[in-house]
């Protein structure tokens, strides 16, 4: 199947089925994935798909549909869907096809040599890094997870307008989950790691990384619940950030779903807080130069110093409020309808190491890991109350680990209640970055 | 959806390296998705996901591929790529294909294509509109509706041939409510294994009622204290707890190499005598119920636990052989892009003999959870987290007042260990359930029970 003749062929026949303006958006994907167990190959995957979506306009209302089998009987599927859902809609969006930006930057996402290393080079590397870790210590008892994953992906956008858009890119993730035990505690840890760069992944620094984050939760004790200052590790930070990603966007403002509605030039944050939105990073692997309808992206703030600068729009957004679209239109993939979010997000380092941070708490806590926070967050009012691992500090060190904990807290006042950024700044496969977090206070209960 | 013979020739292919059971799974699928928002539907999709994946095991290797290229070419080189990674030598053989006609246990009455849109929509804004007129706080109402029809069929090297379609039918509800600067979300949303019957049969005064009342009762909740305390947890979507706390832990996945607290425990007592937990993919038209698994088994009633004592676990065909037992019917995946495995189907807690006022009215002190949020475990260490929607304070036996932002946190193991009360009001709610092979529609259920003791994290120190 020749997908640009294909294209073609479904904008012809979608304008000639009367859409005034059509865009077809295609993505394919090729990966890899390997887990171990014991050395063994526990599993191992590959693929090779793909799908596209149409998208036009039909008496004045955008129409949307999407396949993944590619034949001549699909055509005429996407286009009677996406008419049908046309007439569905209410809402007049008024907004038509995007014709293109007058400048796309160009950036590489892909790493061609991570391609052409053969796949029993990677596997061995996972078999190393696995060996090391179970000789690392005694009380390591099993790994749960020993993965690593690799994936080249395509996407492709062409409309009625004459734009012609393409974007290339690959990654690796190492996904390490060690189990240990001490007596009858038995605790885990887990270790994510992506690139591009194969020669980047040194098996001896990732088994001591990855053991080590395990190793660290033995010994756990208990502190009494109450309100501590917090430590709140790159890492852990970046995910609470992704999950408060919503109050962001103008369309959650514009229905009344984010309280930063009309809070564009005013103070939101602490000025230790400065979040930036770039399509380009080095260490993030997300990004592309032009966003899910076309339009060409770009490095910019989206709160300075405690004040927030814009909210993240798209094309729809913008016309409703008046204003430039921020690039943000977003598909995730050709299956999904346009929303927005952001490419690489990030909250912006300081001056202090995290070592440094922590010298300035005396009696709080460190946290390293939260979880259930697709269950525990309420992104409208802010309300958060999630799982949390970490370690009680004391007199500036870390002292010991502490039982399973909650941490709770609302993110609104938690974000004027942070006191300091890290130098060192992480990011997330999904592109959420940030650095570790001084914050005031946070409610902590403690199992 | 594909010639016999070329699936024939694709299950050969793969066992060309001296694998010794390959498998062949076909999916064809029709989805259609309406959001309404701010009284508008604003979104429709309407897609259709084709694919195939190929898997094939050597011994305790298990190697998984899949492709939506459905030519003959393109499935011959998607089977041989996957062969390459065994490095076995000779090769396998493949039973004739014997196609089983399986008996529909989910009646379907009106499969969602033949219906008209306009009757779809019809029941998203009947739902808006009770949302909306339960209170004058209501100020967003947010209406999902989702229909998918998915024609699988699934061939393997021992002679099975078999095909199926699941019908999933789901409407949720969400609203806000707004009030100065508090705001409050409450959510239902009900699926079922059905055709649009189920959509136009609901009680949407109770399911957008209860959506809209939750949010206005959270709006002027106190907020939770901390620490531990006996907690009731209502019965239906209650359930989540031990999905969480429990059900993860007694999948193969987790049980086979030994990353379970329940593994190698059969015959042990894991919980008080009033505890039974079952596992059941045949209750009819429930949400996670199917005719047949991933594997093309058939779904049966699996007793987890009975009267406190381990029985069994949830195994799918690869873990059976690390595990020297048999299937269950429980090998689900989300779609072609999974590597099916041991999943959920609709799992509950059997009911007692104890009434739900009678609990409440002998619990002195404590919360009772209502309606539960999601949550989380880690199945090695069984340490589960969960949010509580709608909480409230239980004082001298009466239900006090509403309290925000509690989570539930604890130990899987030691949780079940704890219940003290198990009522008589067993029913299931609709869920989605995350892991290994994917998001899948999963029941959870429960009746009213009584756990001695949790940790709650909430908002208000200590």
């Amino acid at each position: 199947m020749n997908i640009s003749r294909y294209q073609e062929k479904l904008l012809d026949k979608a304008l000639e089925a009367g859409f005034i303006e059509a865009e077809v958006y295609y993505e394919q994907k090729k990966s890899f994935q390997c887990m171990l167990y014991k050395g063994e190959i526990d599993s191992y995957e590959t693929s090779e798909d793909g799908g596209l979506s149409l998208r036009g306009l039909y008496n004045g209302k955008m129409g949307y549909s999407y396949t993944e089998k590619l034949d001549d009987d699909s055509i005429s599927f996407l286009i009677n869907s996406a008419k049908a859902n046309a007439n569905i809609l209410d809402e007049d969006e008024g907004i038509d096809i995007f014709g293109g930006s007058t400048k796309y930057t160009s950036y590489d996402y892909y790493n061609e040599e991570l391609e052409t290393i053969g796949i029993p080079e990677k596997i061995e590397l996972l078999r190393s890094i696995e060996q090391k870790i179970r000789a690392y210590d005694s009380r390591i008892v099993t790994l749960d997870y020993c993965l690593l994953q690799e994936y080249t992906a395509e996407r492709s956008l062409a409309n009625s307008k004459n734009l012609a858009l393409s974007h290339k890119e690959n990654g690796l993730v190492l996904f390490l989950s060690t189990v240990v035990k001490d007596g009858e505690e038995m605790k885990s840890g887990s270790y994510l790691k992506m690139t591009r760069d194969f020669h980047s992944l040194h098996a001896d620094d990732i088994a001591k990384e990855a053991a080590e984050e395990a190793l660290a939760n033995l010994g756990e004790k208990s502190i009494p619940g109450g309100k501590y200052p917090i430590v709140l590790r790159s890492d852990a930070s970046a995910s609470l950030l992704s999950t408060f990603m919503p109050i962001l966007s103008a369309e959650n403002a514009q229905k009344d779903q984010s309280l930063l509605k009309g809070k564009v030039g005013h103070k939101v944050a602490s000025e230790a807080f400065t979040l930036l939105s770039t399509p380009f990073h080095p260490a993030a692997l997300s990004g592309a130069s032009f966003d899910g309808e076309g339009v060409a992206t770009k490095e910019q703030a989206i709160i300075l110093e405690g004040t927030l600068q814009t909210l993240l729009h798209n094309r729809k957004t913008a016309k409703k409020d008046n204003c430039e679209t921020t690039g943000h239109a977003h598909k995730d993939s050709y299956k999904g309808a346009l929303s927005i979010a952001p490419q690489n997000l990030y909250i912006s380092t300081g001056e202090k190491s995290l070592d440094e941070l922590i010298h300035t708490v005396t009696n709080g806590v460190f946290i390293t890991e939260l979880s259930g926070l697709h269950s525990g967050t309420n992104t409208v009012s802010g309300d958060f109350s999630v799982a949390a691992k970490g370690f009680h500090i004391q007199d500036g060190k870390i002292a010991s680990p502490v039982k399973q904990m909650t941490i709770a807290g609302n993110f609104f006042e938690f974000l004027n209640d942070i006191k300091g950024a890290s130098s060192e700044l992480y990011f997330l496969p999904n592109g959420y970055g940030s650095s570790s977090l001084l914050v005031k206070e946070l409610s902590v209960t403690v199992e | 959806m594909i010639k016999q013979s070329i699936i024939e020739n694709v299950l050969e292919a793969a066992l060309a390296t001296g694998g010794d059971f390959s498998e062949i799974f076909i999916e064809d699928k029709y989805v259609n998705e309406y959001v309404l928002q701010s009284g508008k539907i604003e979104q429709s999709i309407a897609g259709r996901d084709f694919g195939i994946g190929i898997r094939i095991f050597s011994g305790l290797q298990s190697i998984y591929t899949y492709t939506n290229d459905f030519s003959e070419e393109g499935l011959l080189a998607a089977a041989k790529r996957a062969a390459l990674a065994i490095e076995g030598g000779g090769s396998g053989t493949i039973h004739p294909l014997h196609r089983e006609i399986i008996t529909p246990i989910h009646q379907i009455l009106h499969l969602p294509h033949t219906v008209e849109h306009a009757r779809k929509t019809a029941v998203m804004r009947q739902a808006d509109s009770i949302a909306r007129n339960y209170d004058s706080r209501i100020n967003q109402v947010k209406v999902r509706y989702l229909d998918e029809q998915q024609n699988v069929l699934i061939a393997n090297s021992e002679g099975k041939f078999v095909e199926d379609t699941r019908v999933y039918s789901r409407l949720s509800m969400q609203a806000t409510a707004t009030e100065g600067t508090e705001v409050q979300t409450g959510f239902y949303g009900p699926g079922a294994h059905a055709g649009f019957e189920f959509i136009e049969k609901l009680d949407l005064n109770h399911y957008a009622g209860e959506a809209a009342r939750i949010a206005v009762t959270m709006l002027h909740a106190d907020e939770c204290p901390s620490g531990k305390f006996p907690v009731i947890i209502d019965n239906e979507f209650g359930g989540v707890i031990f999905h969480e706390a429990c059900g993860h832990g007694l999948e193969a996945t987790a049980v086979a190499k030994n990353n379970s607290v329940f593994a190698n425990r059969i015959g042990e007592r894991v919980a008080p005598e009033i505890v039974t937990y079952i596992d059941d993919g045949t209750l009819p038209n429930e949400w996670g119920s199917l005719n047949i698994d991933d594997e093309g088994e058939k779904t049966r009633k699996n007793v987890l636990i009975e009267n406190g004592i381990l029985k069994g676990y949830l195994i799918d065909k690869f873990n059976a052989r690390r595990m020297d037992a048999q299937p269950t019917g429980s090998s689900r995946r989300q779609s072609y892009r999974f590597n099916p495995t041991s999943r959920m189907t609709n799992t509950y807690i059997a009911p007692g003999t104890s009434e739900p006022a009678d609990i409440i009215a002998s619990t002195e002190y404590g919360i009772y959870a209502k309606y539960m949020g999601g949550g989380q475990v880690s199945p090695s260490t069984g340490d589960y987290n969960f949010a509580v929607m709608e909480a409230y304070i239980l004082k001298d036996g009466k239900i006090e007042r509403p309290v925000r932002g509690a989570t539930l946190i604890g130990n899987g193991a030691k949780t079940l260990q704890l219940v003290d009360r198990v009522g008589n009001n067993l029913a299931h709610g609709a869920g989605m359930c995350g892991s290994l092979s994917g998001s899948l529609p999963v029941n959870v259920g429960q009746p009213m029970i009584r756990v001695s003791e949790i940790t709650v994290g909430g908002t208000k120190g200590e």
